[in-house]
């Protein structure tokens, strides 16, 4: 050792606890508040109006029972609560066959283009819901583009009516069937290939062995899915409101919309409300509880092995071609039809879409100030809104995830709570608040009303997608940046925010597709002055499918494939059930 | 450099209890080492003293500072002025190697000249001067522990933590590590404590070791007191090998006892400085055990006993023989390799240490043993 000795250097004084105006609990004290506030009070309100006589806002008013016995004495509400419930089951069981199906086929076998399929059958998820409805309207209706095409060119017809309850549920299935793959998917993934090759040991052949080990330990993925898709199935508003307005067929969604927009009810609505919440949140909780006991089937051995791929043989390419021709029919033609729909003058199948081509259907979008003020509202929102709700979320987690707070676990439960909540009640609850807390209408009137509602609705969506990389990060780090002399927040903005910042990257651009085009938590907050465009085309399509909202889909579509394509290529965002 | 006194320190994890009111004085600049297997409390007992872990009650001091008492004190662990070297080293990979050891001095607001030169002056200290431009991810194994020894070192602390340093390390690394260890901390003269699980760390390291278990501290002393004179037996056992034997003391004056172990035909006086009399446990190293070879010189005693080979074992330095004296299963070891399936051993009184029976090997507990962990009530 010829190291110089260390003693001659003198330190520097010691820096004396800076008296700061907060301490670093009582900060944690606020955040938690606020963070409560935000996130779970807005829920009061709306169990309040549908408990008072009069709306919240006027003066007078007393405790009834009568909007919630209105509303179990109408005919028209069990008829909704039927429909919804026999659309979620058809939608349910249609997308657990397809997904848990393509989540073997796709990761399990040697089938042809597992790839290029896999990709076209995540698209639907990726896109605004609503232009994959628009593109469905267009393409598949008894009068539609593809539909008539059929009729007319061949002998085969769409065997079902999209106006009706099997119809919409078979288009539900476009986004649910995804959603069911990536949980089943991920399931299947982590299932350690020396399972199989136990039971291949003791004599079962390859399919046998994935049928009678794998496919087991999937139940739980199945369950929780079977779960998610029904319970998301009983608050979607677009579909029926697109498809069902025609016949007549009413959901629990779109009675609470007619009966706000058309005769505001909103005592009534309110108490439908309240008993969506309830049933959708008993939905979630059953979920935990049945997906709860998972040590059973736990059988990650955190040693990463090669997935052994099955092998089907001849039938591989048949098995293909079925599922191709399942896409083709449920994502490629009715996107196909938004873009010709956007890009043509009249969409029939009696006139070459060829001879009609136009952009007038643009112009249109970009001469009208209601459809160039919901772009740049919905533009600011997801940029503005999307960057703020990344930085809530971070500084939320480290709070939840890296402090000594006394309450972090209800702050961890905090942002999955959104996740519970009807997008419609979301909506109406913040509707309710703004009401109540902010009487002059600043907050609704500026686009920070619709901004914070859609903000809370995708708190959970961001934070799952940014709580595993915290969890990666080794709680030595920050422990080492305390004793160095940091404190806690300091350790947090210096050292784990730093690590953290791609997956806040990814967060971001999971939240900008979501808030882009979130349309139902904006039905009750909407104004004059804040159109946004989930809910512009939304009005717009459940009166016509015309050119001017296809055109207004292909240019979401545009937006959203642009930011994911970079978030991919930069951060590696993926997408997320 | 201050003292650092641990004073009836208590912790509790649900029911288990992790220390039974600890108490430790770590002298001004010695290497003091927490030994003991997982569980046992050590890393509980670091981290309290970090101020990472919060103790139920009981009182900690650097010196005249107190920095815990009760949780009427609870000094931030920013504020304590320690240096950790983290089992994992916990290397910042988004910083280079001189900003990592620059961090502390940055946060103490040290001029950029001084900080600059001090980082370069640590950097040689731990001969990584070369590296200072260096990432984490860069450096080998041994190179990042060396950074993480620098940066506890910078600012300079009062204190010096370190919880296994050396355990991800291999066998000749971790040997040479322990050496270099040892010469710069006498150079730096910082107050250090070391946790460790392994004996030969704690022996070679250490100017007093503490022997845990439980919760609680069974023996402080130099390295060659625990081993040559450990207190109880759980540190007869646990550091180093020990053959145990059953015994009876017949007679016991304060400074010597008589003692007739099982299987052995004659008693033997040996150093004791109880009187109790009655069952016992004896303990002798294997080490310690002589060898009596047909035709050597040196005359074999009359209570030497010939027994049969029932294992052996080779290992390189030495060799290893199971024999049993009555029913007990007794290991020695030798340098010299003995011939036949015969051994005639005798073991000599005075390295025979006696623990009468009631002094007892562990202290029963009724919680379930408890994994220790040191982020457990840390996020």
């Amino acid at each position: 050792m010829t190291a110089t000795p260390l003693r001659p250097y003198s330190p520097p004084p010691p820096v004396k606890p800076r008296r700061r105006p907060l301490s670093t609990n009582a900060s944690h004290y606020v955040l938690w508040a606020l963070a409560l506030l935000v996130i779970v009070g807005p829920i009061v309100p709306v169990v309040a109006a549908s408990l008072w006589s009069t709306p919240l806002y006027e003066s007078g008013g007393h405790f009834t029972r009568d909007n919630f016995d209105a509303l179990f004495t109408d005919g028209g509400w069990w008829t909704a609560v039927g429909n919804s419930v026999l659309f979620a089951a058809l939608n349910t069981a249609g997308s657990i066959v397809v997904g848990v199906a393509c989540a073997v086929l796709l990761t399990r076998t040697d089938l042809p283009g597992r790839r290029t399929l896999t990709t076209l059958l995540l698209v639907p998820i990726a896109l605004p819901g609503l232009v994959l409805i628009i593109g469905w309207a267009a393409m598949w209706t008894p009068a539609g583009f593809a539909s008539s095409w059929l009729e007319t060119h061949t002998f085969l017809s769409m065997p079902v009516d999209l106006y009706s309850i099997p119809g919409m549920a078979m288009v539900g299935m476009t986004v649910a069937s995804p959603t069911v793959f990536l949980l089943c998917r991920g399931t299947l993934l982590s299932i350690d290939p020396a399972l199989e090759d136990a039971a291949r040991t003791l004599g079962a052949g390859p399919l046998r062995s994935l049928l009678s080990v794998s496919l087991p330990l999937m139940r739980p993925a199945i369950t929780n899915a079977a779960l998610l898709v029904f319970a998301l199935s009983m608050e979607v508003l677009g579909l029926p409101l697109v498809l069902g307005f025609s016949s007549e067929i009413s959901l629990i969604s779109t009675y609470l919309y007619d009966h706000w927009t058309n005769d505001s009810q909103q005592g009534l609505v309110s108490a439908g409300a309240v008993f969506l919440l309830v049933a959708v949140s008993a939905l979630l909780v059953l979920r935990n509880r049945l997906v709860g006991d998972t040590a059973r089937f736990t059988t990650t051995t955190g040693k990463p092995a090669g997935v052994r791929v099955l092998r089907l043989g001849p039938v591989r390419w048949l098995m293909s071609g079925v599922l191709a021709l399942f896409l083709a029919v449920f994502v490629v033609v009715p996107l196909a039809g938004v873009v010709l729909a956007a890009f043509t003058s009249i969409l029939s199948p009696f006139i070459s879409p060829w001879s009609v081509l136009t952009l007038d259907n643009f112009s249109a979008v970009f001469d009208n100030p209601l459809y160039t003020d919901s772009i740049v509202n919905s533009l600011l929102i997801a940029g503005v809104g999307g960057a703020l709700t990344t930085l809530v979320i971070a500084v939320l987690s480290v709070v939840a995830h890296r402090s000594r707070f006394r309450f972090r676990g209800s702050l961890q439960q905090g942002m999955l709570w959104p996740r519970m909540m009807p997008a419609l009640v979301t909506g109406m609850a913040f509707f309710w608040s703004f009401a109540l807390l902010d009487r002059s209408g600043a907050i609704r009137a500026s686009l920070w009303g619709i901004g914070i509602a859609f903000a809370v609705r995708s708190l959970a969506l961001g934070y799952s997608a940014f709580y595993p990389a915290l969890a990666g990060i080794g709680a030595d780090l920050d422990h080492a940046a305390r004793t160095s002399g940091a404190s806690w927040w300091t350790a947090m903005r210096t050292v784990v925010l730093r690590l953290v910042a791609p997956a806040m990257g990814a967060s971001f651009v999971l939240l900008f597709v979501a808030m882009l085009g979130d349309a139902e938590p904006a039905v009750f907050l909407v104004t004059d002055e804040t159109p946004v465009l989930g809910l512009t085309m939304l009005q717009l399509a459940a009166t016509s499918i015309g050119g001017s909202v296809a055109a207004l889909g292909v240019i979401q579509m545009v937006i959203t494939l642009v930011v994911l394509g970079a978030g991919r290529a930069l951060l590696g965002v993926r997408p997320r059930a | 450099m201050p003292d650092l006194h641990l004073n009836g320190l208590t912790k509790k994890f649900g029911r288990h209890t992790a220390l039974h009111e600890l108490s430790l004085t770590v002298h001004d600049g010695e290497i003091f080492t927490l030994l003991g297997p997982s569980g046992c409390g050590k890393s509980t007992t670091l981290w309290s003293v970090a101020g990472l872990h919060r103790p139920d009650s009981g009182s900690i001091a650097f010196g005249d500072r107190v920095v815990f008492d009760h949780g009427r004190i609870d000094t931030e662990p920013e504020h304590r002025n320690c240096g950790v070297v983290f089992q994992s080293y916990a290397i910042w990979p988004h910083l280079s190697v001189a900003a990592n050891v620059g961090y502390p001095l940055k946060l103490r607001r040290t001029p950029k000249a001084q900080r600059e030169r001090r980082v370069r002056e640590v950097l040689d200290l731990v001969e990584l001067g070369d590296h200072a431009g260096a990432y984490p991810h860069q450096l080998s194994g041994g190179q990042q522990q060396r950074v993480a020894l620098a940066r506890a070192l910078a600012h300079p602390p009062d204190m010096l933590l370190l919880d296994e340093p050396f355990s991800n390390l291999d066998a000749k690394l971790r040997d040479r590590s322990r050496q270099w260890l040892k010469n710069l901390q006498s150079q730096v003269g910082v107050t250090t404590v070391f946790v460790t699980h392994d004996q030969d760390e704690a022996l070679s390291v250490s100017d007093r070791v503490a022997v845990m278990n439980r919760g609680r501290v069974h023996q402080v002393g130099t390295p060659d007191e625990i081993y040559d004179r450990p207190a109880d037996l759980f540190v007869a056992d646990f550091v180093g090998t020990a053959n145990i034997l059953t015994a009876t003391i017949t007679e016991a004056d304060g400074s010597h006892a008589l003692i007739r172990v099982d299987g052995l035909g004659r008693p033997l006086r040996v150093p004791h400085t109880g009187t109790h009399l009655g069952g016992a446990r004896v303990c002798i190293r294997p080490e310690n055990i002589d060898i009596h070879r047909p035709g050597a010189a040196g005359s074999t005693p009359p209570d030497a006993l010939t027994v049969t080979v029932e294992n052996r074992a080779y290992l390189g330095d030495h060799y290893r023989y199971t024999v049993r004296v009555g029913a007990t299963p007794v290991t020695v070891t030798t340098t010299r390799p003995v011939a036949d399936g015969e051994l005639t051993i005798s073991l000599p009184p005075e390295d025979i240490r006696v623990f009468p029976q009631e002094t007892p090997m562990d202290v029963p507990e009724d919680a379930p043993s408890h994994e220790e962990n040191p982020h457990a009530s840390v996020h």
